[in-house]
């Protein structure tokens, strides 16, 4: 039977017409630190790549899930008899059908791929049935019964920390707590009495949906061997093959996941979302290869969110504006099940003091289960959460001491070597000052009393600031591990063998940026292999920032064992010719001395085949700082090591008579490192701004006692096209040590200062604050209203 | 029920479902997955093609509407060499997830012939029927942008 | 799954509907294909419109613009007459849908889906626009404000088909305006929207004035008395606060996900000002 890797080919080759990608028409390499076209634009613009969703192998039948209606209840009875009786039925399987531990999820396993006993939230998936086609499929679904008893359900975290609070999972001693943790120095609480004044806020953040354009999706198959193979719109390809394994019972070298482009991801696909489902349809349909793709409602049913919360966060300075005393409280609503809402607690809370020195403070965090969907990493990962309410209240309090918002920051801002708020040495590279300095002498900020004074009749102005950082990678103890294996083809081309999957930041592209800048080839003379975990080697997932900060380490590492055995190679085939002499250039090695060309095809055939294979490992460094903070907070991530920073500015309208707000100017200067690739770190901060715009200003995902009440793109409100301006990205380069060439990820710090940015100008605008997002026009409109 | 069609200029003979979804079809009885889904009713765009030339939604398009009609999807949409738009996405760095990029590309092919030299607020109106998770829409401005300049600058 | 017919005449139409009661009526597809997504219905038959002559075509007679049902909101967007004549209609076509929706629905589709936020139906009112409506039987022809009952429903039976539109062109005295609330700026469902026509003399005075509100009710509301009241009075914003203060206290909004009543309200208060925007 056709495996299914065969019908996905591996992309990034270039056509069959020998166009290349790259549009150089040259076979000349490009330096990292150039603009390079992106490998997968030609695919993409041609409608040629494919993605999970796209895969339609022969013979193809369709699985799905029936899900739970209640919010909390216990499972009575199953009947699926009718379920069965359907035409066009291939099977209908329940917890009970699972060999497995029927457990996945991290780090915490405590979500079933089928439920068992009992549901936890609206959306909790309790049958699996396999189908013929879609039509059939939804024919027997709704054949299935399933009776519950309905238990009392929590919809918040107050109420779910209650004595007497209904429990979800009745096994964990702490109830409903899924984490607590504190971060802090000195004496806060007495520190605050010293300061001359203090701000507080309490701040409530939404729900936020990744609403990536593909939703969850893959297609799966048992082949004659009995290995499952997988293709899937994954972040996470070879911990979905353990967490797979583990969940079905089945030996995890008998699980094979192929990670495609992802169609969109920011964190939503950083797990099992429809895996373990497909995996265990694939093991109950006779060999055939199951697909399921959700639609847009069920993935806004099924998927996981941004933690929603509240941020209690109150800072004091001194009379000179001097940082004092922070305290914050977080409390996070994860949702059902755990999934990563520990780490999500404590990076938020790791970041409490911002970009800021303070002496002294104090951070809770806490992480509960309710009844409501669980929510999950999205980028940023707790962070815009938290610097959503630090930014403000830094606003609040310069205000409150007649200070500029900008000198305020400025003045308190951190530089290399210095300890921030919460006790972390500032070791690696850190250029907010700049970012700052920046921000401060640009025309938008020095001119902006003159354009608020300038409002036309009916509109308010406003300009406001906020600073953000965001660390890279896992934090100390949890491994950062990417491991590389680069292939010179019989041809003289080479090969990449991706350990991190693409959702669409280009991490491929870097890879074969790198890997032509050190071995010095055209962009054009590498073929891309997408994370497969039987032929790539594990590097982690396509989180945190570190994708290319890691993979790209790796593979510098393999590209130079490579480069060495190539020549050492010449070496041996040419004994006149001295190592010293040889170097490689574009489709040759080249002796120097007299210029003559060994082409790579004519060594690569000389090679044995393991020669031709270079693989390379590297594991992130990490803050060795000790810092007094608990165990497992350590763990889920604190202190990180590298950081990257941002100052975002924006200008404002806002319409007085709708509450509508204009964002009429957006900049963000950014320190990530080195840029390695300028149009597509320009990308990273556009995306990011945008969606950081989206969930301040629109994006509102609903959900009333458990149950979604923005069931689809038309109510939940994505910002179009003729909603957002261009923004302006001025990078601040430093260089970051322990980043390849120089870079840090610049995936996330785009998103983290947007939400308080925009909240800052709006307060500035009408004259008091929201402290509920997003900020809608209705918020807006009666928050004017009010004053009035 | 038969349907008869061009599709991408080929004389195509279908049958079909008469209320079989374009989308659909395309995808599944013709291959031709350039054309995504990503929301199913009409709010996104990625299931944009060129029905007549003018772009609209084949996730809210029937079978049975196809008769006699000329369609275009994105492995179309250029022959034997990438299309200005297509080039000038890839050269201004308009695509990142590109699930979007085919439903955009198309839009901006509806735009350009109803305006050859369109400015950045007539191109952010005229895609304003395709959602972008990823981009933020500048870079996609930027590069239809391109192709309004090269236009101007071909008629001086 | 549903039968698909493709009528070449009115007749054939007749006939389908006359042998299959629950047959639904098919014109650009972008709110019926949607609503039956949704509802997960499939009505046993679609009946497309696309073939029958005579329900496309923009043409003036007498002063009166007739539209065909089947026309798109590109083709009223692209419409000379439409620009020219009944310029608020040119304006709600401006904010519908997006593009593609606008090269797909119909002006009849907005009609008869009748959703008390249809983009096309404040324009419509104010126009004082009728509905030509054909059956086996007979032709009757009836105001819009007739024709729409209540949300999502309009006087047709039996057979019934929307075959025309009608719209009178108002006086050339007067000026039209559209203002359109949503979430944002494009696929936005209208969450309060305003069609005016205003007749000003020079010296400020107004005529005559017209306002339909959109959204704000079960069906397009217009308020005869408020817009008698305007006569005489001068045009200014002193004016359009007043007359968006009476308007704000005669709608009965309700909240749903997209706006609470008191939003509505608020804001119907102030959009006759935002007639001095252009």
């Amino acid at each position: 039977m056709k495996k299914l890797h065969d019908a996905h080919g591996a992309t990034g080759i270039p056509d069959e017409k020998g166009e290349g990608h790259f549009h150089t028409k040259s076979d000349l390499p490009v330096p990292v630190g150039s603009d390079l076209f992106r490998a997968d634009a030609y695919g993409k613009v041609t409608g040629r790549e494919r993605y999970a969703a796209d895969e339609y192998p022969a013979g193809l039948v369709y699985a799905g899930v029936v899900r739970s209606p209640h919010p909390h209840a216990r499972i009575l009875a199953i009947d699926t008899t009718g379920a069965l009786a359907c035409p066009g039925v291939i099977a209908v399987l329940t917890g009970g059908d699972i060999r497995g531990t029927n457990r996945t999820g991290l780090p915490e396993m405590d979500q079933p791929v089928l439920a068992d006993t009992k549901v936890r939230f609206t959306g909790d998936p309790v049958v699996l049935v396999v189908a013929e086609d879609r039509e059939l499929l939804r024919q027997a679904m709704a054949a299935v019964k399933v009776t519950y008893e309905p238990l009392p359900a929590v919809f918040d975290p107050d109420p779910a920390l209650a004595k007497g609070a209904p429990v979800l999972h009745e096994n964990r001693k702490e109830g409903n707590l899924l984490f607590s943790g504190v971060i802090a120095k000195g004496d806060a609480d007495f520190a605050f009495s010293e300061c001359a004044a203090v701000r507080e806020g309490i701040f409530s953040l939404p729900r936020q949906e990744h609403a990536y354009l593909e939703t969850e999706t893959g297609v799966a198959k048992v082949d004659g061997d009995g290995v499952l193979e997988m293709i899937v719109s994954t972040q996470s390809p070879f911990r979905d093959s353990r967490e797979i394994a583990a969940a079905l019972g089945i030996p995890p070298e008998k699980v094979r996941v192929i990670a495609p482009y992802l169609g969109g991801a920011f964190g939503g696909k950083d797990g099992i979302t429809v895996q373990g489902h497909l995996g265990l349809a694939a093991l109950h349909s006779g060999g055939r290869p199951v697909k399921i793709w959700n639609s847009r409602e069920e993935s806004f049913v099924s998927s996981t969110k941004r933690h929603p919360g509240r941020v209690s966060l109150k800072l004091g300075c001194t009379k000179d504006g001097t940082l004092h005393a922070l305290s914050c409280r977080l409390i996070f609503d994860t949702g059902a099940y755990a999934g990563l809402g520990g780490p999500v607690a404590v990076y938020g809370m790791g970041h409490a003091a911002g970009v800021y020195r303070v002496a002294h403070s104090r951070v809770e965090g806490m992480n509960v289960y309710t009844n409501n969907p669980p929510s999950g990493a999205f980028r940023g990962f707790g962070i815009p959460q938290v610097i959503a309410a630090l930014e403000q209240v830094v606003d609040m309090l310069a205000e409150s001491i007649g200070m500029d918002p900008l000198e305020f920051r400025l003045k308190n801002a951190i530089r290399v070597g210095d300890e921030t708020g919460l006790g972390i040495r500032m070791s690696n590279s850190a250029d907010i000052v700049t970012c700052l300095e920046k921000a401060r002498d640009h025309p938008l900020w020095t001119g902006r009393d003159e354009w608020i004074r300038q409002a036309p009749d009916y509109k308010r102005r406003g300009v406001g600031i906020a600073t953000g950082v965001l660390g890279i990678g896992y934090g100390p103890v949890i491994p950062d591990i990417a491991s590389a294996k680069l292939e010179l083809l019989t041809d003289g081309r080479f090969r990449i063998y991706a350990g991190v999957a693409d959702m669409g930041q280009g991490n491929n592209s870097a890879n074969i940026h790198i890997a032509g800048d050190i071995l010095c080839q055209s962009p054009d003379r590498f073929e891309l292999v997408q994370p497969d975990t039987f032929r790539c080697l594990n590097s982690s997932s396509s989180a945190a920032s570190r994708t290319t900060y890691s993979y790209g380490n790796a593979l510098i590492l393999a590209a130079g064992v490579l480069k060495e055995r190539i020549l050492d190679k010449v070496a041996q085939l040419h004994p006149l010719f001295r190592r010293e002499n040889l170097i490689l250039v574009p489709g040759a090695v080249r002796h120097t001395p007299d210029g003559s060309d060994i082409a790579l095809h004519t060594i690569a055939e000389a090679m044995q085949e393991a020669d031709r294979v270079a693989t390379a490992t590297w594991t992130a460094p990490v803050n060795r700082q000790q810092l007094a903070v608990a165990p497992d907070v350590k763990m889920y991530g604190f202190p990180h090591l590298a950081y990257t920073f941002t100052t975002h500015l924006t200008r404002v309208e806002i319409d007085e008579i709708t509450g509508a707000v204009a964002v009429d100017a957006y900049l963000a200067w950014t320190d990530a490192g080195r840029i390695m690739n300028p149009h597509v770190y320009e990308q990273q901060i556009q995306g990011g701004v945008i969606q950081g715009m989206g969930y301040a200003l629109w994006e509102d995902f609903r959900v009333t006692e458990g149950a979604v009440v923005t069931k689809n793109l038309s109510t939940y409100i994505l910002p179009t096209s003729m909603d957002v301006p261009d923004i302006l990205s001025v990078p601040v380069e430093t260089y970051e040590e322990s980043g390849p060439f120089g870079m840090k990820g610049v995936g996330e710090i785009g998103i983290v200062a947007a939400l308080p940015c925009i909240a800052n100008a709006v307060a500035g605008a009408i004259g008091s604050r929201i402290y509920d997002a997003p900020l809608t026009p209705e918020r807006i409109l009666t928050a004017l209203r009010r004053a009035a | 029920m038969k349907i008869r069609c061009i599709v991408n200029g080929e004389q195509t003979d279908l049958e079909t479902a008469p209320d079989r979804r374009v989308v659909d079809l395309l995808r599944e009885d013709l291959g031709l997955c350039g054309t995504k889904e990503a929301c199913g009713s009409g709010e996104c765009g990625a299931c944009t093609i060129l029905v007549d030339g003018e772009s609209r939604l084949s996730c809210l398009m029937i079978a049975a509407q196809l008769e006699g009609k000329e369609i275009v999807t994105i492995e179309g949409f250029s022959k034997e060499h990438l299309h200005p738009i297509q080039e000038a996405f890839i050269v201004h760095g308009a695509v990142q997830c590109g699930f979007c990029t085919p439903g955009m590309v198309l839009a901006a092919a509806d735009l350009l012939k109803r305006n050859p030299a369109p400015d950045r607020h007539e191109i952010r109106r005229a895609i304003s029927g395709n959602l972008c998770r990823c981009t933020g829409y500048q870079k996609i401005v930027d590069a239809i942008e391109s192709l309004a300049r090269a236009e101007e600058e071909s008629d001086e | 799954m549903s039968e698909v017919a493709l009528p070449a005449s009115l007749e054939e139409v007749y006939a389908i509907r006359k042998r299959e009661p629950g047959a639904a009526v098919l014109a650009g597809g972008t709110d019926l294909l949607v609503r039956m997504r949704a509802d997960g219905k499939k009505p046993p038959v679609l009946i497309g419109l696309e073939r029958i002559p005579g329900l496309s075509g923009i043409a003036i007679q007498d002063g009166v613009v007739r539209i065909g049902p089947m026309v798109t909101h590109q083709n009223l967007l692209d419409s000379p007459v439409i620009r020219k004549h009944l310029a608020v209609m040119h304006e709600a076509a401006q904010v519908l849908g997006s593009p593609p929706i606008r090269h797909m629905g119909t002006i009849g589709g907005n009609i008869c889906t009748a959703s008390p936020a249809g983009d096309l139906l404040p324009a419509l009112y104010v126009l004082d626009a009728e509905v030509e409506i054909s059956s086996p039987a007979k032709k009757r022809v009836v105001p819009i404000a007739t024709f729409i009952t209540g949300p999502g429903r309009t006087i047709l039976t039996g057979q019934e088909i929307l075959t025309g539109i009608r719209i009178p062109i108002p006086d050339p005295g007067y000026q039209g305006f559209y203002r359109k609330v949503g979430q944002r700026r494009a696929l936005a469902i209208s969450i309060v929207s305003m069609a005016a026509l205003l007749m000003v003399s020079p010296d400020k005075t107004v005529r005559s004035a017209r306002f339909a509100w959109g959204s704000v009710g079960p069906v397009v509301m217009r308020f005869p008395d408020v817009e008698s009241s305007f006569a005489g009075r001068t045009f200014g914003p002193a004016l359009l606060a007043d007359v968006g203060r009476q308007y704000s206290e005669r709608i009965q909004p309700i909240s749903d996900i997209r706006a609470s009543a008191s939003y509505r309200k608020m804001v119907a208060a102030g959009l006759p000002l935002k007639i001095l925007e252009q």
